[in-house]
């Protein structure tokens, strides 16, 4: 599959943004300064950025409550993100949902989501909506290791199988559901297993290597809007951080954590620009400049935002 | 005390190819079963020892667990003992294990890819390879059982390693002098720059080949060299080919359920020990249906043919050898301990 050098620059460009965007939450959140809580990205760029290069504005995403990825690499907007994570009005949900309910209906992003494998069924229905209006959009759902055990994935498995539905179900497999380890809550080791019993394609890969996630999303992508039905890519990678900002990891193997950070999907992919002579170490430097700027200011537009006005509580909380 | 080594890869049979193509779902519960009918194939053969491969799935440890009280195992089964990394590494670190605690013969379950390695680090020890895979060359779609007892014979010296014991070819590739790494079957240079998803798909890539082996029942690239002249496991020859401006065109399954026309500017025997040079850099080196090497533009790479492949069981002559006797003491060993047991 040809990826060029500009789709590759700008791989790295969506991965420093998700990086730069969930360090500068972390440290945001040590100082107090988030009222709710942040489930970080850190680590498990490339699977995001990956898949989301495959689709357009038309196509549809749901999320989970580790989120931010998702959506910077669906193209939400930084600052409306971080004025969300602040509590701000002017925040995507006015500052009532906070980090784990960012939702972007005119780009697609139906949600992040703080139910553990909620996001699977909106997708199966997102895309039964793309196939019986008889558009050639697709619906992607991200969910985690854990999430592979609801009942919810199982249903959303079977219908939109049933129904050939225009979806791809990609597992993001940090190995943990929260604090346990996957063999301790799974019998299988392979979560792409599991698409066999739903007689759709189940394909696992590196889920730290963004060419690697973005040929096997580009193939399901290209089958779904064919109409030839769903697939499930397992992307096996790594969260760095804990489950939640807080988390003190102590379930965790110390080497095993070790191991996975040299499998950095950012500066693995750092190495190949520079190694296929894409960029140069300054070019890239300036790359992370610039989105630090970017991250610098939606802080700064978030901090100087309102806070949401008390009359407006009961506000879009239920349809009129 | 005979003892057979168990290299079974959790990973086969899982990447892109099941979405490019129409490859082959090998869940790891259908491995686990395949090696429960391989350990009771070697206990019927009366092996005492097994060392197998840990992994992360524990495809032994689940394969001995499931077993129906009754066929309870009479053997030692020992883990081989290495750090797990979740990746191929596994394969070669294990068959180094095994290699140095000398085990008699080691049956693994995967594909070209996992086999590859294995033979990175098994030596001189015979191999009997169950296919598992995706693009299945190396590999023999085998029962489980009849491997078992096929490794069994051999690894108790029922049977002379010659003839059911076969030599093969291998692939060497050089970058700036020094080898690298190998293949078994074929080495692939394609016009791609990242590793990627590492499976073989669009033949519009393909740059050059050199095969070990290659006949028109193979899949993969090898089966190009099938509709080309073919290649048979012991001939003392291998051939380059290379693509582009269609001098030549055939119709070969590249992939499982992807059979398409293949554009070949030249092609033509190599000897053994005969090196073929990389032509066009930089390119990626894809070993056995695996994209694994990438040359940059100022490598200079190689690729050798030699016999010094691993040794692999023929399992109907193996089998065979030992019921009719006509190599070594088989038949009356089998019938004593096996066939004719009261």
């Amino acid at each position: 599959m040809e990826i060029t050098k500009a789709e590759l620059l700008s791989f790295y460009e969506t991965m420093v943004t998700i990086r730069t965007f969930e360090e500068k939450a972390a440290e945001l959140f040590a100082a107090g300064k988030l009222p709710g809580f942040v489930h970080l990205y850190i680590g498990e760029e490339a699977v995001a950025t990956g898949v989301c290069a495959n689709l357009t504005d038309k196509d549809y995403i749901t999320s989970t409550h580790r989120g931010h990825g998702h959506l910077i690499a669906k193209g939400g907007r930084i600052d409306l993100m971080m004025a969300e994570l602040f509590g701000k009005a002017t925040g995507y949900c006015k500052g009532k949902g906070g980090s784990m309910h960012i939702a972007d209906v005119n780009l697609g992003i139906l949600g992040a989501n703080g139910i553990v494998g909620a996001g699977q069924p909106i997708a199966a229905g997102a895309a039964f909506a793309c196939k019986y209006k008889k558009t050639d959009a697709v619906a992607v759902c991200f969910f985690g290791d854990g999430a592979s055990n609801r009942g919810t994935f199982h249903e959303s498995l079977n219908m939109a199988s049933i129904f050939k539905l225009p979806v791809i179900f990609v597992c993001e497999n940090n190995m943990y559901g929260i604090s346990n380890y996957q063999k301790n809550h799974m019998n299988v080791s392979d979560i792409s297993d599991r698409a066999a019993a739903y007689g759709i394609p189940g394909v696992t890969v590196d889920g730290n290597d963004v060419v690697a996630v973005y040929e096997a999303a580009a193939e399901a992508v290209d089958r779904a809007r064919k109409g030839d039905g769903p697939s499930l890519i397992e992307c096996k990678t790594w969260r760095h951080r804990g489950h939640f900002e807080g988390d003190p990891c102590i379930y965790k193997d110390p080497k095993e954590q070790e191991a996975w950070l040299k499998k950095d999907p950012v500066l693995s992919l750092e190495k190949k620009l520079t190694e296929l002579k894409f960029a140069t170490v300054v070019e890239l430097e300036e790359i992370k400049a610039a989105v630090k700027e970017k991250i610098d200011s939606a802080v700064l537009f978030a901090q100087n935002s309102p806070d949401p006005d008390p009359d407006d509580v009961l506000t879009d909380v239920y349809a009129s | 005390m005979a003892t057979v080594g168990i290299i079974a890869n959790p990973a086969s049979g899982k990447d892109i190819r099941r979405l490019v193509s129409y490859g082959t779902v090998f869940d790891n519960q259908e491995k686990v079963n395949i090696v429960r009918r391989i350990l009771l194939g070697l206990a019927a053969v009366k092996v005492k020892r097994i060392v197998y491969m840990p992994d992360y799935y524990g495809i032994v440890p689940k394969a001995v667990d499931g077993l129906k009280s009754h066929d309870r195992l009479s053997m030692e089964i020992i883990s081989a003992d290495i750090n797990l990394t979740g990746t191929q590494l596994d394969s070669y670190r294990a068959a180094q294990v095994m290699e140095s605690c000398k085990v008699d013969c080691i049956i693994t379950l995967g594909g070209d890819g996992t086999n590859r390695m294995v033979a990175k680090g098994c030596g001189s020890i015979p191999l009997l390879p169950v296919s598992t895979g995706t693009n299945n060359v190396f590999p023999s779609m085998v029962e489980g059982t009849v491997a078992g007892m096929a490794a069994g014979v051999v690894a108790r010296g029922i049977v002379n390693h010659f003839p059911v014991v076969q030599p093969t070819k291998k692939l060497i590739v050089y970058k700036n002098g020094l080898p690298i790494d190998i293949a078994l079957v074929d080495a692939v240079v394609l016009r791609d720059k990242f590793i990627g998803s590492r499976a073989i798909w669009e033949v519009n890539h393909l740059v050059q080949a050199v095969v070990s082996r290659g006949e028109p029942h193979n899949i993969g690239i090898a089966s190009v060299a099938g509709y080309l002249k073919p290649i048979g496991v012991t001939d003392k020859e291998g051939l380059s080919i290379e693509f582009g401006r269609a001098n030549y065109k055939v119709l070969a399954p590249i992939a499982p359920g992807l059979i398409v026309p293949v554009e070949i500017e030249t092609f033509q025997k190599i000897r053994v020990n005969e090196k073929v040079k990389v032509k066009s850099t930089p390119c990626i080196i894809a070993l056995d249906g695996e994209r694994e090497v990438e040359v940059n533009e100022k490598d200079e790479a190689y690729i050798e043919l030699t016999f010094d492949g691993p040794k692999v069981v023929d399992v109907k002559a193996a089998l065979r050898a030992a019921v009719d006797g006509s190599h070594g003491s088989g038949m009356e060993e089998l019938h004593k301990e096996f066939v004719l047991q009261e």
